[in-house]
């Protein structure tokens, strides 16, 4: 009686995993890290659907999460493409989670931005700065400059990601060491920072705070322009984008097939999608710098900050930026206490 | 029980600012959930919007929640009940390593059982990419608390020798059990239920790694939608959570209350 | 739990049957997982099953788990006792009401009581509004020790306020009474009639309020507090380029230490 009972429950159990699962398996795509409100993925995923029949459901991981899931699964994966920061994408490569695919569109990916077999691409590129909601402020000055974030009137007002889990987290690590005298070699400037703004009592969430900031919860933090162009043009907000005087850095953010995705030719389908010029525009007309730079529309660019402030930013060595990440954030949590 | 005597003001003001930390923001998240902007506050006038965008973005996740908590605790009484009973009664070694076995899942986080479980059972594609990959999850987590309940029930003296005196008339064990053994400790399986329900509804440690974009429960899609969505949009998830849970609860609730009443012991 | 009446005992065989789908069940998905989760942190060296120990920040981060989990697990019990009796004693309208209400946060994930506390103490917080109203400034205590341990306190209160109006509705009135008219004060009253017989349930609850604040992740995870938990620390070797040994290394030594707890709870009991 117990075996029967036994047979029983596995059967009501995989018939239950089986009817769950096959009303999904049609025409979908699974993507990891794929959240709709940022980089108005919403709008892309819609968009998706729209033009190519692939569902895409979105997904709240950050870089770190994704790539963590990733290998866990590796024997079976869940996920069939993914979209992470390059680094992470870098030791995706590394830890043979990810396939080669060269999309459609490639040719048209500069060499630097892009694996030459086709583990990752990018697909848009992203500004570090800060992102700052005036109101939150409650009349203190915008903040400037790196050295101004120092300043104990901005105490309780800033925020930044954890550089130790979120791709954007370990930007804002880079830009600030750099900005500061630091290099990718040399990690002490950007640490010695972090410590010091540690007196500010500043906000670290582990995943993306947009809503914190338009809420005013969170008043400076540290981000992309794309997201504070969202919130000032779309969301309407009093928010302000401001590129730190010392400079700051430009970073790609990339897509990758999965190493035996599930779904493979419709991930494929979605990766020439966001490469293709509809997708390209959507990206821009979320304010991110699309790869392939001929579909940026010329009344979005009016909306950026004016091309001088963005000499400012700079491009890093990316594939050095990921062989740092690991020793950085063991230091971060070491030393930045 | 009646008391003659008035509580202490001090217990009654202490019980006062305890209950009002505990409900003033339950309070607050339902009115973030149902005004239009949160930082303008009840100015800004109440709407449906934002329920409504949640509804259409989450809805699903609410109805499976449901689902696997009620299956969760099916399968906790299925194999929770008859467990219990053994444990109850059997005086081997064996029986104590079980139960010492049973009290693990609580004390091992549960980022770390569902990576065990992703690593052991990963690759059955079928199974990990559906819900029976999560009730399994919440199976395992939950089972001790039923077991434990429903074992210390069992082991009342006035149970034992119920037991015997049915046996004695000549009572096979299917009838023992179900005729005599259950309807006993019915008032104990009930909390055991309610615990199991409670438990399995809010889950989040061992269901975030364990679900995948298609297999949302509740407790994941909130954390995401407080994460990247307006706070009003977290509110009024909450405001769902509660609007749907509430009323479950108080239902088993009022069913443990009845058949307690009912019930004698 | 052992058995104490002699006689009948049904026979091992059914007892045996009773118990094989619970124990299949566990085996299957819980004891074969975990025995390869415990192989994984050998990958990197035997010295990884004790990195919780040898390194700084694990052990800090240990430390400070347990040391949180035990005050929260005092506190919780201290004022569970009092409001949970005083609540099974008084009759006002409302109090099945505010009784549930109590209770329901048993059923909040973690994320939820994160966020309820930023709505209570951060920046945009009820707690700062009233503060600047007062001219005090903006207090904001949500993303320090004070928010997590208050956090902490909300998702424990619950269950140790059930637990104790049940136990309270079972306390022998009789011998309070009896105690009252020998002319006990009511702090005598409370030492040599309630703590004895509310001990038993004490243990209890404190072990399970422990339990949970050892493992707990979802609060922690949403006040993003400074004060680092070891189920923080796991997660971050978790997506810290996906460190699985040292996470499970972390997780089992997390395990090991609440269970030696509840175990002890158990025996002195």
């Amino acid at each position: 009686m117990k075996h029967r009972l036994q047979q029983f429950t596995r059967n009501a159990l995989l018939a239950l995993g089986l009817a769950a699962s096959g009303a999904a398996m049609a025409q979908n795509a699974i993507c990891y890290n794929c959240p709709p409100e940022w980089a108005d993925w919403g709008t892309q995923i819609k968009a998706i659907k729209a033009k190519t029949g692939v569902t895409v459901p979105p997904d709240n991981k950050n870089s770190g999460q994704s790539l963590a899931q990733l290998v866990a699964e590796r024997a079976s994966p869940v996920a069939d493409v993914t979209y992470l920061g390059v680094t992470f994408a870098i030791q995706a490569q590394k830890d043979g989670v990810v396939g080669a695919y060269q999309p459609a569109g490639w040719k048209d990916i500069p060499d630097g931005l892009k694996d030459p077999a086709g583990h990752w691409f990018t697909i848009h590129t992203g500004t570090l700065g800060f992102m700052v909601n005036v109101d939150a402020l409650k009349g203190k000055p915008v903040p400037q400059s790196w050295a101004d974030l120092l300043k104990p009137e901005y105490k309780g007002l800033i925020g930044y990601l954890d550089p130790a889990s979120a791709f954007v987290g370990y930007v804002g690590a880079v830009a600030a060491n750099q900005a500061r005298g630091g290099t990718l070699d040399n990690f002490g400037p950007g640490i010695d920072y972090f410590k010091a703004l540690q007196k500010n009592e500043p906000i670290v969430p582990k995943q993306t705070s947009y809503a914190r900031v338009l809420s005013g919860e969170i008043a400076i933090l540290l981000d992309y322009d794309f997201n504070a162009y969202r919130a000032k043009y779309k969301d309407k907000a009093n928010v302000q984008f401001v590129i730190p005087a010392e400079g700051t850095i430009v970073v790609p953010y990339v897509m990758s097939l999965v190493a035996k995705a599930p779904h493979a030719a419709e991930g494929k389908k979605v990766l020439d999608f966001v490469l293709s010029d509809e997708g390209q525009a959507i990206w821009a007309n979320a304010y991110l710098r699309p790869v392939r730079a001929s579909a940026m529309p010329k009344d979005v660019q009016a909306h950026f900050l004016p091309e001088s402030d963005y000499a400012l930013a700079k491009s890093v060595d990316y594939a050095k930026m990921a062989a740092a990440q690991k020793a950085f954030s063991d230091r971060y949590l070491q030393d930045v206490k | 029980m009646r008391n003659a005597r008035q509580a202490p003001w001090a217990l009654v003001a202490l019980t006062a600012l305890v209950a009002l930390f505990m409900v003033a923001p339950i309070a607050l998240s339902v009115m973030a959930g149902l005004v239009n902007n949160y930082s303008v506050g009840l100015r800004s006038g109440l709407t449906l919007r934002w329920v409504g965008e949640v509804w259409e973005n989450y809805g699903n996740t609410v109805g499976w929640s449901l689902v696997l908590a009620l299956l969760c605790v099916a399968g906790n009484l299925v194999i929770g009940v008859p467990c219990a009973y053994a444990l109850a009664r059997s005086r081997s070694r064996a029986a104590r390593l079980f139960e010492e076995l049973l009290t693990l899942p609580v004390a091992v986080p549960g980022l770390a059982s569902a990576l065990a479980l992703i690593l052991a059972y990963g690759t059955l594609a079928g199974f990990r990419q559906s819900f029976a990959f999560i009730l399994v999850g919440h199976m395992v987590f939950t089972l001790p608390f039923m077991v434990r309940t429903v074992a210390s029930a069992f082991q009342k003296d006035e149970l034992l020798s119920l037991e015997e005196a049915a046996r004695s008339l000549g009572a096979s064990f299917a009838q023992r059990f179900l005729g005599v053994l259950v309807p006993a400790v019915l008032p104990a399986i009930v909390a055991g239920s309610l615990m199991v329900f409670t438990l399995s509804v809010g889950e989040f440690n061992l269901t975030w790694m364990l679900h995948t974009p298609l297999t949302r429960t509740l407790p994941v899609g909130l954390a995401d939608s407080y994460a990247s969505m307006r706070i009003e949009i977290g509110s009024a998830y909450t405001l769902v959570f509660l609007i749907v849970i509430l009323p479950v609860l108080w239902g088993l609730q009022a069913v443990g209350t009845f058949i307690e009443k009912h019930h004698g012991t | 739990m052992s058995v104490r009446h002699g006689g009948f005992a049904p026979s091992r065989a059914l007892l045996a049957a009773c118990a094989a789908p619970a124990v299949a069940f566990f085996a299957a998905f819980w004891l074969l997982p975990v025995a390869l989760l415990l192989a994984l942190p050998a990958r990197q060296g035997w010295a990884t099953y004790f990195t919780a120990l040898t390194n700084t920040r694990y052990l800090q981060s240990l430390l400070q788990t347990l040391g949180l989990s035990l005050v929260v697990t005092l506190a919780t019990l201290v004022l569970g006792a009092l409001v949970g009796i005083t609540l099974a004693r008084q009759r006002f309208p409302g109090r099945q009401l505010l009784l549930s209400l109590l209770t329901l946060p048993l059923s909040f994930p973690g994320v939820i009581v994160g966020f309820f506390l930023i709505l209570l103490g951060g920046r945009q917080g009820v707690v700062a509004d009233l503060t600047e109203a007062a001219g005090w400034g903006r207090v904001t205590f949500a993303y320090g020790l004070a928010g997590l341990f208050l956090a902490y306190l909300y998702f424990s209160l619950p269950r140790a306020i059930g637990t104790y109006t049940a136990a309270a509705r079972a306390m022998d009135a009789a011998l309070e009474e009896a105690a009252r008219s020998l002319g006990a004060s009511r702090w005598r009253v409370a030492r040599d009639v309630w703590i004895p017989q509310l001990q038993a349930t004490t243990v209890a609850c404190g072990a399970i309020v422990f339990a949970t604040a050892m493992g707990a992740f979802g609060t922690a995870f949403t006040l993003s507090a400074k004060f680092e938990v070891l189920p923080i620390t796991i997660y971050n070797e978790f997506t810290n380029y996906a460190n699985f040994a040292l996470a499970a290394s972390l997780s089992i030594t997390l395990g090991l230490i609440t269970w030696l707890v509840l175990w002890v709870s158990r025996r002195v009991a």
